[in-house]
């Protein structure tokens, strides 16, 4: 008598039919990325940084580092006192300006050289003179003060002469 | 000397453990190596709604994903994954259950009579009530053992075993009735 608990045995062409039947289906690809979209919405997928954008970003940053410092160097040298001297086109209010700036720049050498030595250094002394003695000459040759400075350039002389 | 290997031909276990540090390619092959199989079997549990098999599969990946820190390695990936499936299905019956045909129940008036219809053993198979449906899906097909089937749908390995039992019965009276197409 079959139990009825037993499963029936298949015969062999329904075990055939079984058989042929598919495994797999066709994959949907539509659901494969709603599903990844909705795992990185969830934060399952850490972000894709690739390791030769990186080189590539270091690299620029690099690159920008080096660009800025060369055009630095190039931008301060151009407008350096001593390029600015040699240049044959500027204009008039660009030479009173090269003008100042010399002079600050003479006054603060000189203030320097004070702050290093002694008032009674004679060396220091000589120097100080002669570049003013110098300054004064150039302006006066060019009979720019209305004769300060020949008076000045004089007085100087005389003072030298003297000590 | 350092060997690529493609990701394809890893191992689930090596795949499962770059997924968790988020590797989405990783994950996709993965998705790519079990979804087919996972997919068939979905649709066959499914039967006449095959229609939300899409759905049930992202379900189930998702169930899969979240609790993948607990798959112990156990068992095969496939078997943990078709078991997340299988119990996706069983919760969507349970939510329609209440206007179709009650669980368990043989399909007498199903398929007798209907002689006309040129059957086959795929839409045999469909006709069957859900647990019969589901118990010679998971066994005659994907060759899962009563004791699988009875951790995967939550019931005694003889209650397995009782139900192949009826929709073996029920599918050789369809398939006679039907004049399917014997090889």
């Amino acid at each position: 008598m079959h139990d009825e608990n037993e499963p029936i045995e298949y015969t062999a062409a329904e075990r055939a039919l079984f058989d042929a039947l598919p495994r797999e289906s066709e994959l949907n690809t539509l659901t494969e990325q709603r599903l990844v979209n909705t795992l990185r919405a969830e934060g399952y997928f850490r972000a894709r940084v690739r390791r030769t954008a990186s080189l590539v970003a270091a690299a620029a940053a690099v690159a920008c580092l080096v660009a800025g410092g060369i055009a630095g160097y190039q931008y301060g040298m151009r407008n350096s006192l001593e390029n600015r001297l040699s240049q044959t086109n500027l204009s008039l209010n660009d030479r009173v300006l090269l003008l100042q700036r010399a002079g600050s720049a003479y006054v603060r050498a000189a203030n320097g050289y004070a702050d290093a030595t002694t008032r009674v250094d004679s060396t220091a002394v000589e120097v100080a003179q002669q570049i003013l003695m110098g300054a004064a000459q150039a302006v006066a040759r060019r009979s720019m003060d209305g004769g300060l400075t020949v008076r000045l350039a004089r007085a100087m002389q005389t003072s030298g002469a003297t000590q | 000397m350092t060997v690529t290997v493609a990701s394809e031909e890893l191992p689930d276990s090596t795949l499962i453990r770059r997924f968790l540090d988020g590797d989405e390619r990783a994950f996709r092959t993965l998705y790519q190596r079990h979804t087919p199989r996972l997919r068939m079997v979905i649709c066959r549990l499914l039967g006449p709604r095959r229609d939300d098999a899409d759905d049930l599969v992202q379900e189930t990946w998702m169930r899969g994903c979240r609790g993948i820190h607990g798959f112990n390695g156990e068992a095969k990936f496939s078997t943990w994954l078709t078991t997340i499936g299988v119990r996706a299905v069983y919760s969507r019956f349970a939510r329609f259950s209440a206007d179709e045909e009650p669980l368990f129940e043989d399909v007498a008036e199903h398929g007798e009579g209907d002689q006309a219809l040129a059957m086959d053993l795929e839409r045999v198979i469909e006709m069957l009530p859900n647990h019969q449906r589901t118990v010679v899906v998971l066994h005659d097909i994907e060759g899962f053992t009563h004791q699988e089937i009875g951790r995967q749908l939550g019931i005694a390995p003889g209650t397995s075993k009782a139900t192949l039992s009826r929709a073996r019965c029920t599918l050789r009276r369809l398939l006679n009735a039907g004049g399917v197409r014997h090889a």
